[in-house]
């Protein structure tokens, strides 16, 4: 094949790729409004303090076991 | 389900256990009592109590010391070196030079050394170590989050490790849906989880208390009091904790929202 021909391939297939590109990202602009974080569930507790949980975590009506407070 | 509780380095324990005999949870209690022999500072016996006295030199260290060592370099690496164990002379310093079973410290030291970076003042090679001349490791509740994964990990596949409350909690509990634990205010269900409180309202005394801050080599005074982490263990939710303690109110809601599952902050004085 021709050197020419080469030069011009990689050319087109250069721009084609750009303008590919270009149409894509245009097509898919950032959602501003999307939340940052997953909704959690926060609360100013009646110890005073703040308390918020995550969705990894399930809050219960148990009575605990144990307590995370140090001793 | 089977419970065992006792008290161990300074502080009130627990394990729980389902489908375990109660005799596997007393090994357990003889466990920790045996590593924390190792790790006191209290005890001029302990390995930790001879490396420091061995600043300079290389130590030969036990292979359990050595881990909690490399446990300590971790939680300083995750905190960018807000949680530094090799705060001891900082805390010898500000009066706390014994256990607090044996009373309360008598002195406050009010202008204080920040101390270096512990990657600088701490060696660990394997089966032994070295501490910089005036250097001194503490490793306090890092040593207890750390101890309750492993002896969560030995006890069983469903089970909870409480040391002082730093805990560790695996399998679905009594009733298949989790470990219920309370935080603040609010009981969670835990299950492949760890958790941890740092707190400055305990092991205090006048002038001062345990947790110091690196950045000024004085106890901390952040403006938050309690913080207590979930995490996806107990040594991680140790490191956690102190950290967003020792960031304070306005850095601490960001960084336990990037680090912890679940969050509790206070800085309210109680008392």
């Amino acid at each position: 094949m021709r050197p020419g021909i080469l030069k011009i391939a990689a050319t087109l297939l250069t721009l084609g790729s750009t303008a590919a590109s270009a149409v894509f990202v245009t097509s898919h602009l950032k959602n501003a409004t999307a939340p940052l974080q997953p909704p959690v569930l926060t609360s100013t507790s009646t110890l005073g303090g703040t308390v918020v949980v995550g969705p990894s975590v399930q809050p219960t009506s148990q009575d605990p076991i144990t307590s995370t407070y140090a001793s | 389900m089977v419970a065992h509780d006792f008290l161990a380095m300074g502080t009130s324990c627990c394990l729980f256990a389902v489908d375990r005999p109660v005799s596997r949870l007393r090994a357990g209690e003889l466990w920790v009592r045996r590593l924390a022999a190792r790790l006191t500072r209290f005890s001029a016996d302990s390995e930790l109590s001879r490396l420091n006295a061995a600043a300079g030199e290389w130590m030969p260290i036990s292979a359990d010391f050595e881990a909690a060592l490399r446990a300590a370099l971790r939680a300083s690496e995750m905190s960018a070196g807000l949680v530094n164990a090799g705060v001891l002379p900082a805390l010898l310093a500000a009066g706390y030079t014994r256990s607090l079973a044996d009373g309360p410290p008598s002195a406050a030291l009010m202008q204080g050394q920040p101390p270096a970076r512990l990657p600088e003042v701490l060696d660990v090679g394997r089966r032994r170590a070295r501490v910089r001349p005036g250097a001194g490791i503490d490793l306090g509740g890092i040593a207890k989050g750390w101890m309750a994964d492993r002896l969560c990990e030995l006890i069983g596949p469903n089970a909870v490790v409480n040391l002082g409350g730093d805990l560790r909690a695996v399998g679905g509990g009594p009733r298949g849906q989790g470990w219920p634990v309370r935080m603040g205010d609010v009981t969670l269900m835990l299950r492949g989880h760890g958790a941890a409180t740092s707190s400055v309202r305990r092991r205090r005394w006048a002038g001062g208390h345990h947790l110091i801050d690196p950045r000024t080599g004085l106890p901390a005074e952040t403006g938050l009091e309690e913080v207590s982490v979930v995490a996806a263990g107990g040594f991680e939710a140790e490191v956690v904790a102190k950290t967003a303690l020792l960031l304070g109110p306005n850095l601490a809601p960001a960084y336990c929202a990037a680090h912890a599952m679940a969050w509790w902050l206070d800085g309210r004085h109680d008392g």
